[in-house]
């Protein structure tokens, strides 16, 4: 440097030498580009890096020729290196020490090696796979709050039930979905309601899927506490995601379907068991059905043969029984006649207007489903202590408290004499 | 199955009740045990519907997300 007038003015060397101590200390960088031009001479290969920039750059030749696969003129590759200023000229280059190739090719070289890594565990097992719950109180969704998916999904489920759902809004793609993911499956799985979890995102190219192939986040969701459901991109789109998940679907159709029952089939099917109950009692009242008229029959006996009773008391009791056997009758409409004739011998001419009504209902009893007539109520003798139906009278004797359970409300009677 | 094993879920609500259903319709049991069954299969039917109809199509939104010191996507590489 020297002085001439007001002005410093420096020596080329000078300046160069400054750039070169600026730029020293540049710690070594992965850079992503695409190889041009690639020559070779003496014991170093030269070429550019480019994208929509380029930068000069090379590397020993040795260390090039050992690369596999070795890169060529337009392929894609991350490489790493320094910045080297060469002074004499100004001009910079990267000196690369490693290359890899970078693009597709790379991305399921990583996936495989992921896939690998957790198949060797054991995570990727069928046996491991979860059953789904039938009703989840609640649904974990881990989407994007702004993404067609969200709304793709939620929809379908609502379509079929009625669900509650817990939506955590993550990124799906980008260097922080990822993250992002595995800090929502921690958190929805703290909450013990939810009990099946779905993480959606729609299809994309494979770059913007790399988040569902990330070894911490295909862990995680290995880990849930609850059953997970991935549905993430189209079919053809397979991530590890996919593949660790309790249940893999690529449509939001199939999440629904995945997580929630139909409602309407649902509930058919639990009025179907409704019915089924009421048959199944019915059926057993069937074969009960004589057994139980005898021993209602036996107490009306009873209270007619008690010669102290007058016959005003005899006949009000007489008319409270009717009512339980019409409802003790009611699943056997075949034994109604039978009952009927038993009734009328037993109470007597007395009776004949309270015995005309067991028969009158015999019809409507004809016309009643066995669901209705169970709706309706039943009557079961029982013992009032135990409280268990009595299905003997040998245990009966006279004095014995019985209870008449009905479908509104029930009656005390007391056995006068028993006929076995 | 008995009485003592609570249904914790709807599914296991549901098997014990079809269970039932397939017991009664058998048409084996004795009086007692069906009467038994048949308040059995009521009660499971409750529980069942209950179940139901505490979905309520709600939805609600995490907020924990954006921890601080999330690592920068963006910046220079030196």
């Amino acid at each position: 440097m020297k002085t001439v007038g007001a002005r410093q003015v420096w020596a080329v060397q000078e300046i160069t030498a400054a750039l070169a101590r600026r730029l020293a200390g540049i710690p070594s960088v992965w850079v992503e580009a695409e190889i041009q031009n690639l020559r070779q001479r003496g014991g170093q290969v030269y070429f550019t890096l480019r994208d929509s920039h380029q930068i000069d750059a090379s590397m020993r030749a040795a260390l090039f020729e050992r690369l596999a696969p070795r890169p060529a003129d337009g392929g894609l590759v991350y490489a790493y290196g320094r910045v080297e200023f060469w002074a004499e000229r100004a001009q910079l280059s990267l000196r690369i020490e490693r290359m890899e190739p970078a693009g597709e090719g790379a991305m399921l070289a990583q996936i495989e090696a992921i896939k690998a890594t957790l198949a060797a565990e054991g995570l990727l097992s069928d046996a491991r796979k979860r059953a789904l719950p039938l009703v989840p109180r609640r649904i974990g969704l881990i989407t994007s709050a702004a993404g067609a998916a969200r709304h793709d999904v939620l929809n379908n489920i609502w379509a079929r039930f009625p669900a509650d759902v817990v939506l955590a809004d993550v990124p799906v793609q980008g260097v922080t979905a990822a993250r992002a993911i595995v800090r929502a499956l921690d958190a929805l799985n703290a909450i013990p309601e939810v009990e099946v979890i779905i993480i959606a995102r729609g299809g994309g190219p494979l770059e913007d899927l790399m988040a569902f192939n990330d070894e911490r986040l295909c862990r995680a969701v290995a880990a849930s506490r609850v059953p997970v459901v991935s549905a993430v991109g189209h079919e053809k789109d397979v991530t590890v995601c996919d593949l660790v998940a309790d249940r893999r679907v690529s449509t939001p159709t199939g999440a629904a379907q995945a997580v929630v029952p139909d409602r309407a089939a649902l509930d058919a099917r639990l009025a179907e068991a409704a019915r089924g109950l009421a048959r199944g009692l019915g059926r057993t009242r069937e074969a009960n059905a004589v057994a139980i008229a005898q021993r209602t029959l036996g107490l009306i006996a009873g209270l007619r043969a008690a010669e102290h009773r007058s016959a005003s008391q005899v006949a009000a009791t007489g008319s409270r029984l009717v009512p339980a056997v019409q409802r003790i009758a009611g699943a056997s409409a075949h034994a109604v006649p039978v009952v009927h004739d038993r009734l009328v011998r037993a109470t007597g001419a007395r009776h004949e207007a309270a015995a005309q009504r067991v028969a009158a209902s015999a019809g409507l009893l004809e016309a009643l489903s066995p669901s209705r007539t169970v709706a309706r109520g039943y009557a079961i003798v029982r013992d009032p202590a135990s409280g268990r139906p009595v299905v003997s009278a040998a245990a009966l004797r006279g004095g014995t408290e019985l209870e008449l359970e009905m479908r509104d409300g029930r009656a005390q009677v007391t056995v006068k004499e028993t006929h076995t | 199955m008995s009485e003592a094993d609570d249904p914790t879920t709807f599914e296991q609500a549901l098997a014990q009740l079809d269970e039932i259903v397939a017991r009664l319709e058998a048409g084996d049991v004795g009086l007692e045990e069906a009467v038994r069954l048949f308040e059995r299969g009521q009660a499971l039917l409750a529980i069942c519907r209950e179940r139901l109809a505490r979905a309520q199509q709600r939805i609600e939104q995490l907020t924990t997300q954006g921890e601080p010191g999330e690592p920068d996507d963006a910046g220079a590489p030196f």
